[in-house]
């Protein structure tokens, strides 16, 4: 008699989930056997939307933000954008949390991460030269260094910082703001977002 | 103030239960009967962290499950449990899940206990401990700045190590998070011993009723200006592949009569000077946070002589409730203990005396 265990089909779907993100392998064992009990027609749509992704989406090679392969980048290629300033931040998905304030029409330079010598990540794992060389060759009259504020962001802040003035390139460095939340009260901040928000008042 | 202590499972005891004065309660009893664990239990309760161990396991009971440590605090019915890894922390029947906030609605405690003496005679990183402790209590941006710096520092010292040719540009951006942090801890630091130094000086004096004039002494690792400092230190860091200024290499100094401490002072004078700086901490957080911390003092009478012991006992902070363990009662003289508590202990068996 032999040992029952999974068919080789779904063993081979699991080893390819278990490469997901977050996923682990209790999760992916669980993401599998769901996806056998749908009906046929949800798995091909999920192969076709992966696909389709995949394909006809990179990641620009200028700003790092998402780029369709046929109708270019959705970031440089919008001639409505104010091209006098530019953020530089983390992830294209910060892009997208920013364009929801809708307070932003500049644009915008994803690093793909952030400088984090203990993880091995340095700054040419990162479009740091392409960042310099975008302000080198546009006419930027500010950059906003809208990366986040934990040790690693605050070290790639100061990073970007010294190099740019370091080039001699004439622009405005700005960092974003940390304080209280909007809309809040001062019983919900923590103590160290009040702490920032004292340190960083502001004449009215 | 805990007036109640109700504990459960807890190191040696199956159950027990007792009254605490509010001004001193003795507890009573030889050696490896469960007295230090009885101020463990409080610190557990009240700080959610032992002095002994890192393990919520170790304070288990032997073949028992779970543990519960229970105290009425100022009115508050506090309840701390354990099982296994799981750990449940009310305050009058609310359960908090972020220690935090349980945390904000418990109160201070000191501990003074043998191993105060690693203070003088250790090395500097008891004395930044202690300090680090002092001022965090303080103030609430010392904590995430002390993080933050050592979080910056281990990056730092990675980059000096990694390459044979160090990339400055990197490791300055870490430098600059250095200075930032690492002068906001050094103030604070300093601030806090300009607050401590009165105190301690005093304390100093009144429990060795001898000119014993005890001085505090920040010193810093390198030039005060950070940004300076880190300047000066390049070529010696290119060489030696380490971060050698900031707070991590700071020390606090001490010093009796011109005489630095961990050389000069004898055993007693050793044994006194931790002493001042503790209860020195209890004033100083009395005076800022307006309430009194408990004061957990663990069997140091042993080792003093009864003339300082009794001006050791007059000298903790006024009101500030005190719970002592101690071997025997020889020591005290007539009086020093009118209006306390006394409990015996032995074999995890509780007597009032």
């Amino acid at each position: 008699m032999a040992r029952l265990n999974f068919p080789e089909e779904i063993k081979s779907l699991i080893d390819t989930l278990k490469k997901l993100p977050g996923i682990g392998p209790r999760g992916a064992e669980r993401i599998a056997v769901w996806l056998i009990n749908q009906d046929r027609e949800f798995a091909s749509l999920l192969s076709k939307v992966v696909e389709d992704s995949v394909q006809l989406i990179g990641a620009c090679e200028i700003c790092g933000f998402f780029k369709s392969h046929e109708k270019g980048c959705f970031s440089c290629d919008d001639s409505e954008r104010d091209g006098s300033v530019i953020c530089v931040v983390e992830q294209p998905t910060d892009v997208i949390a920013l364009e929801k304030t809708g307070a932003f029409k500049g644009t915008y330079h994803c690093l793909g991460g952030k400088i984090a010598p203990l993880d091995n990540i340095g700054p040419e794992d990162l479009r740091v030269s392409s960042l310099i060389s975008r302000i080198e060759d546009s006419d930027f009259g500010e950059v906003i260094l809208g990366v986040g504020s934990d040790v690693e962001g605050e070290a790639t802040a100061n990073y970007l910082a010294d190099l740019i003035v370091g080039k001699g390139l004439k622009v405005d460095i700005t960092r974003l703001a940390q304080g209280l939340p909007a809309g809040g009260g001062l019983e919900n901040a923590d103590e160290l977002t009040l702490y920032r928000a004292l340190d960083g008042r502001r004449k009215v | 103030m805990l007036t109640e202590l109700r504990i459960s499972n807890f190191r040696c005891f199956e159950s027990f239960d007792c009254s605490l004065e509010s001004g001193t309660t003795l507890f009573v009893g030889e050696n490896a009967q469960g007295k230090t664990s009885i101020l463990e239990s409080i610190c557990v309760l009240m700080r959610l962290q032992s002095p002994r161990s890192n393990k919520v396991s170790d304070q288990i009971r032997f073949d028992a499950e779970a543990c519960s440590i229970e105290g009425i605090l100022s009115g508050k019915r506090l309840l701390f449990s354990a099982a296994g890894p799981k750990r449940r922390m009310t305050v009058d029947n609310e359960s908090f899940s972020k220690r935090k906030d349980y945390l904000a609605e418990t109160g201070l405690v000191v501990w003074i206990g043998n191993d105060d003496i690693d203070l003088v005679r250790g090395s500097a990183e008891s004395r930044r401990r202690y300090l680090d402790f002092g001022a965090s209590q303080l103030s609430a941006g010392y904590l995430p700045a002390l993080r933050a710096y050592t979080r910056a520092l281990r990056a730092r010292n990675f980059l000096l190590k990694r390459d044979a040719n160090p990339c400055w540009d990197q490791i300055d951006s870490y430098t600059k998070l250095l200075v930032q942090h690492g002068t906001y801890i050094a103030e604070q630091r300093s601030a806090l011993i300009s607050s401590l130094v009165p105190f301690a000086k005093k304390l100093q004096l009144d429990v060795s009723g001898k000119d014993e004039l005890l001085s505090l002494n920040y010193v810093r690792s390198g030039n005060e200006d950070l940004e300076l400092a880190y300047e000066e230190k390049k070529e010696a860091e290119a060489k030696q592949r380490l971060t050698l200024v900031g707070p991590h290499r700071d020390d606090l100094e001490l010093s009796i009569n011109s005489l630095l401490a961990s050389k000069f002072a004898s055993e007693g004078q050793q044994r006194t000077i931790a002493l001042s700086l503790k209860i020195a901490q209890s004033h100083v957080l009395r005076e800022r946070k307006g309430s009194n911390p408990i004061l957990l003092i663990d069997d140091i009478f042993g080792e003093l002589d009864s003339s300082r012991r009794n001006r050791l006992l007059s000298s903790f902070p006024e009101g500030a409730q005190k719970i002592i363990t101690t071997t025997s009662l020889d020591w005290a003289s007539d009086g020093c203990l009118e209006g306390s508590r006394c409990y015996s202990l032995s074999k995890g068996l509780l007597d009032e005396m």
